[in-house]
């Protein structure tokens, strides 16, 4: 899979990268701030996207919302858990950090399992 | 047969009847007083003292100018321990506690007027000490056979426990205005049903209700809140029991507000609930602190989520390609110091920004050899937390490199970490800093990247939004840093 990770923290960033290429994805772009994220949200070519919640203290939400605009499927990635997502996002899958590369895939795979056209 | 004091002339017995003090009249020795032998006494004494024997009312007759006393039971019983002895005293002398007032009287009754107090107060010994009693006192002239006044009949009534009661009454009403007046808290009264406020005094928190009231749930209560606020009260009303809640209200300025309010039941006599009566305190700034709190509780659950998070991205790059377990554990181990120290910088600020020189000293200070091999300069910029926090672990790294390869690994080499902010061609607002490692071993490019070089050209680059160089030059390691002053102010097209 091609996958946008948008993720604050760098080691987080890197461990996230790290953990895809190691279970065979390649990670096509990571944006670390919002006016970033939405960019390449907008414009870019990728299958999924991993989607922190807080961004530098400012949420990801538009980011979602153009994400669900291009069908392109995405999980929250988030220290805040599923009570930190907006009503909006309510049914959306969420991986609560820390996680390990075996939740990562399985998600990913669940997120790709649930899509229509797959 | 002895014949007893009282037989009369004619055979008949006097007085008749009278109970207790009819049998000790009978018995008494009337001769030793001015009255005389009870035979010789004048038919206008007789006929008063048989009427007063047989009234249930305590009353008493005083005859004569000593006011010589005669009374009946109901008397003896308010006279107390004062009785039998009274029974023929001369009335400034049995009650001499108050020979003044029974002076008065005498003379105003023998006078032919009528005296009459209300809730007169007297000090009376009755039980062996002093007490005040108070009575309803009136006083009437007797006339005798002459038509002349000759005693005076008093009807004693002792008031003093409804005395009493009413000023435990008017004590009681004075202590609830008082604490009215002393407490800072809401306080009201409602009718039996709680239909209508009677009275709400709002202490400037909400507004008052000063005449009666039905709209009050409208007036004080979010409609939101009013199906809460009516199950509290069918519940007290139900169990006819204390009314309990917190909740919201709208204050004086119409913004919300919130109140810990209380109140009870009072019931009449025979059981009913008249009114409801409570109070109400201001709790608006606990409820303030209390979401505060829960906030603040929250976010520190991400953010310990977070720490952990970056561990695990730490301990994964210290430990993928280890060779050297105790190394990789030793590095481990001062990164975490490094984060616990970053970590310090942010609380410092509160979380809302952080100086970048703080930043980069505070990630340097640790390993630098002398104060004079590790320079830094530039004025000072505020970074977001989490820029600074990547900075620092990137500083961490490359002090530790070159404690290891570079300008610090022999006796004379030196750092410079010098930042400032330029206008590009193009308008932008650029920060640019260079750290520069002189008078080191000579360098040469790293065979395999180690996490210093991962961090800062992975990860800075795209933390800060700009450009990362590394130049392994003869004199030393050049790490320039070229990033838009604000992440939000600049948009790569």
């Amino acid at each position: 899979m091609r996958v946008l990770v948008v993720e604050d923290d760098m080691m987080i960033a890197l461990l996230i990268e790290d953990m895809l290429i190691d279970l065979g994805h390649e990670v096509i772009d990571l944006a670390m701030r919002l006016p970033r994220a939405e960019e390449l949200a907008k414009s870019a070519d990728f299958d999924l996207v991993i989607l922190d919640v807080n961004l530098d203290g400012r949420k990801s939400f538009p980011v979602a919302d153009i994400l669900a605009d291009r069908g392109i499927p995405f999980l929250f990635a988030t220290g805040y858990g599923a009570s930190g997502i907006e009503p909006a996002y309510a049914g959306s899958p969420v991986l609560t950090k820390p996680f390990l590369a075996g939740d990562l895939q399985a998600a990913i795979g669940r997120l790709v399992a649930q899509r229509p056209y797959a | 047969m002895v014949a007893t004091q009282a037989e009369q002339d004619d055979g008949t017995v006097f007085p008749v009847g009278g109970g207790e003090t009819g049998s000790l009249i009978r018995a008494f020795d009337w001769s030793v007083t001015p009255l005389g032998p009870i035979t010789s006494w004048p038919q206008s004494l007789k006929t008063v003292t048989n009427m007063l024997l047989l009234s249930p009312v305590p009353i008493v007759l005083l005859w004569g100018e000593d006011g010589i006393m005669i009374y009946n039971d109901a008397y003896s019983v308010f006279a107390g321990a004062r009785h039998p002895q009274l029974l023929g005293s001369k009335v400034r002398e049995g009650w001499a506690e108050i020979a003044d007032f029974n002076d008065n009287v005498m003379k105003v009754g023998l006078s032919g007027r009528t005296l009459a107090y209300e809730n007169q107060q007297l000090t009376l010994t009755r039980r062996g000490v002093p007490e005040p009693v108070w009575m309803n006192l009136d006083y009437s002239p007797v006339v005798d056979e002459s038509g002349k006044p000759a005693g005076v009949i008093a009807i004693v009534v002792e008031t003093t426990k409804r005395v009493l009661a009413e000023q435990r009454t008017r004590q009681s009403e004075a202590r609830f205005r008082a604490l009215t007046n002393a407490t800072s808290d809401i306080i009201y009264s409602l009718g039996p049903d709680w239909k209508e406020m009677k009275q709400l005094y709002g202490r400037g928190f909400l507004s008052d209700t000063d005449a009666p009231a039905i709209a009050w749930q409208a007036d004080y209560l979010f409609d939101e809140d009013r199906p809460l606020v009516q199950a509290a009260i069918d519940e007290a009303m139900r169990k006819k029991s204390v009314y309990q809640l917190e909740h919201r209200v709208r204050q004086v300025d119409g913004s919300e507000g919130w109140v810990f309010s209380r109140a009870v039941p009072i019931f009449e006599e025979a059981g009913e609930i008249v009114e409801w009566f409570g109070a109400a305190s201001d709790i608006t700034e606990r409820r303030r602190n209390e979401e505060h709190l829960k906030l603040v509780v929250h976010e520190l659950n991400h953010r310990v989520k977070n720490n952990l998070a970056m561990i695990q991205a730490i301990a994964m790059q210290t430990f993928r390609d280890a060779s050297d377990l105790k190394e990789a554990q030793r590095r481990f181990s001062a990164r975490m110091v490094a984060l616990g120290r970053a970590n310090d910088l942010l609380t410092g600020e509160l979380w809302v920004g952080a100086s970048l020189r703080g930043a980069i000293s505070q990630a340097m200070e640790p390993h630098c050899p002398d104060a004079s091999r590790c320079l830094v300069e530039g004025e000072d910029v505020t970074l977001s937390p989490k820029t600074a926090l990547s900075l620092s672990l990137a500083v961490h790294e490359m002090a530790t490199n070159s404690l290891k390869y570079g300008a610090w690994s022999n006796d004379e080499g030196v750092v410079d970490v010098v930042w400032k902010i330029y206008e590009r061609a193009d308008g932008a607002r650029r920060l640019r800093i260079v750290w520069r490692e002189t008078g080191g071993p000579a360098v040469s490019p790293p065979q395999r990247r180690g996490f210093g070089s991962v961090l800062i050209e992975r990860g800075l680059s795209r933390e800060m939004g700009g450009e990362v160089k590394m130049e392994f030059l003869p004199s030393g390691l050049v790490c320039t840093v070229d990033a838009p002053e604000d992440p939000y102010a600049e948009r790569p097209v």
